[in-house]
């Protein structure tokens, strides 16, 4: 994988975000290249998922740059913070996908309708176009059958996978997931962690929020480990699971 | 302040007064209160067939029964969950797109049985009119009593709200059923 400026599909520079007096992201710094598997651990009220919301555009940040597909969203120039206008700001929301822990789905449309409205009525695709793309990810997600089931009649994990192909419908660049897998039970989380592990294979570059230790370990390339607002170690994903350097990871893993 | 709070407190101001006093009250208001105020003619005010009394009790309904609609719909939009607007956010849905195909179908739903159960009231609240004497259902009926010295009219007033009602409540529940695809 070369190094190149071209590659790299996020950047997040010294990223500072507070609720009121209470700092939660305090320096955050983060690169993600093409097809790039970033997995991000750490104790809860760490930060995690802020990140993600400031990276999602769901959240601003108060300082920092953050970078999507060579589109900037946000940049701090002379301690001057400014977001880019709404039109670039809707071209970035079509670069990136993102997979919440409660799914989101939309309850009052079936599972294809969930998957197809955006690309008909934001992306301006055809009705048979869509379709076809919705039927292609079905298949991948094995639910080809579901298509005209409503999310209430789904279990967890069919509802999870469904929410994974909605944000792959639209061909991101990059998905980040926060916590795919924790609100769903043991027994269906394996269907949605095989799920993304093959996206994996396939390069596509995601940043995943987890508690899922082993899954890190053999999926993504790198883990970043967060606590109290900063980046306390990353590393490849591998090493650091099994060799952690600082006393903080070390504690955080012996948790599991 | 910002405009939209200014705009906000009117309305909450609005929807706290037409909801915490009698309805009564309100329709004695608006038949009488252009006279009163504003030395207006209102005998000469006619829309078609329509004269004062009516349309200031069509008026007074109106204005009462906006604020307790209003204050179901804000109750059913406050209600949905902050991911929805998220995920359509995300998605690259515009906020009208938002409110028009993710918000408000959910929002109808959810509120439907608290209308159901308002509309049943105002039509039997509409008996009120009489203390401005509409012709209405119950003053006919009463007139119709006191003429023939029985108590049938009020039955048949009682019954034709009744059916009225019944009528209403079969339609709702049709549109209930039509949305119970989903829970
Ligand atoms: N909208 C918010 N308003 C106030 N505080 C918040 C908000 N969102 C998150 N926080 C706080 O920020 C901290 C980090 O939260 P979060 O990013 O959710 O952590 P994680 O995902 O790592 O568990 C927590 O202390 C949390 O209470
Ligand atoms: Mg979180």
């Amino acid at each position: 994988m070369s190094d190149s400026k071209n590659d790299i599909v996020l950047e997040m520079t010294d990223i500072h975000k507070s609720f009121e007096k209470l700092e939660v992201l305090n320096g955050i710094n983060l690169q993600v290249r093409k097809g790039e598997v970033v997995a991000i651990i750490g104790p809860s009220g760490g930060g995690k998922s802020t990140l993600l919301r400031c990276a999602t555009t769901l959240e601003r940040v108060d300082y920092g740059k953050i970078v999507i597909g060579g589109d900037v969203l946000c940049d701090t120039i002379s301690g001057r913070l400014s977001y880019c206008d709404k039109k670039t700001e809707k071209e970035i929301r079509s670069k990136f996908g993102l997979v919440f822990q409660n799914f989101n789905l939309f309850p009052h449309f079936s599972v294809k309708r969930n998957i197809t409205e955006a690309l008909i009525h934001v992306h301006k695709k055809s009705k048979a176009e869509a379709e076809t793309i919705c039927n292609n990810l079905l298949m991948k997600m094995g639910l080809i059958e579901k298509a005209d089931e409503y999310p209430c009649n789904l279990s967890g994990g069919q509802q999870q996978r469904v929410s994974i192909a909605r944000a792959l419908a639209t061909n991101p660049e990059i998905i980040f997931f926060d916590e795919p897998t924790s609100a769903l039970d043991p027994e269906l989380t394996k269907g949605v962690l095989t799920v993304i592990k093959d996206l994996a294979k396939e390069k596509m570059t995601m940043v995943i929020v987890t508690h899922e230790m082993s899954f890190a370990r053999d999926v993504a390339d790198r883990i970043v480990f967060m606590d109290g607002g900063v980046i306390v170690e990353e590393g490849p994903a591998y090493d650091l699971v099994t060799n952690p350097q600082q006393q903080r990871t070390k504690e955080f893993l012996a948790g599991y | 302040m910002s405009k939209i709070k200014i705009v906000s407190l009117i309305f909450r101001f609005y929807i706290s007064i037409l909801r915490g006093t009698p309805l009564m009250l309100q329709l004695f208001l608006v038949y009488f209160g252009p006279y009163y105020l504003f030395k207006v003619n209102t005998g000469s005010i006619a829309i078609g067939p329509f004269n004062y009394r009516f349309i200031a009790t069509i008026i007074a309904f109106s204005l009462n029964y906006a604020a307790y609609f209003a204050e179901i719909f804000r109750g059913g939009i406050q209600s949905m969950s902050k991911g929805q607007y998220e995920a359509a956010t995300v998605l690259g849905f515009s906020k009208i797109q938002t409110y028009f195909k993710i918000i408000l179908p959910q929002v109808v739903k959810r509120v439907l049985p608290s209308v159901s159960n308002e509309i049943i009231t105002l039509v039997k609240d509409t008996s009120l009119a009489q203390v401005i004497s509409v012709t209405e259902m119950f003053t006919r009926a009463s007139a119709a009593a006191s003429a023939q010295v029985s108590v049938v009219p009020f039955i048949a007033a009682g019954a034709f709200y009744y059916l009225t009602n019944l009528l209403i409540e079969a339609i709702l529940n049709r549109v209930e059923k039509s949305m119970s695809y989903y829970s």
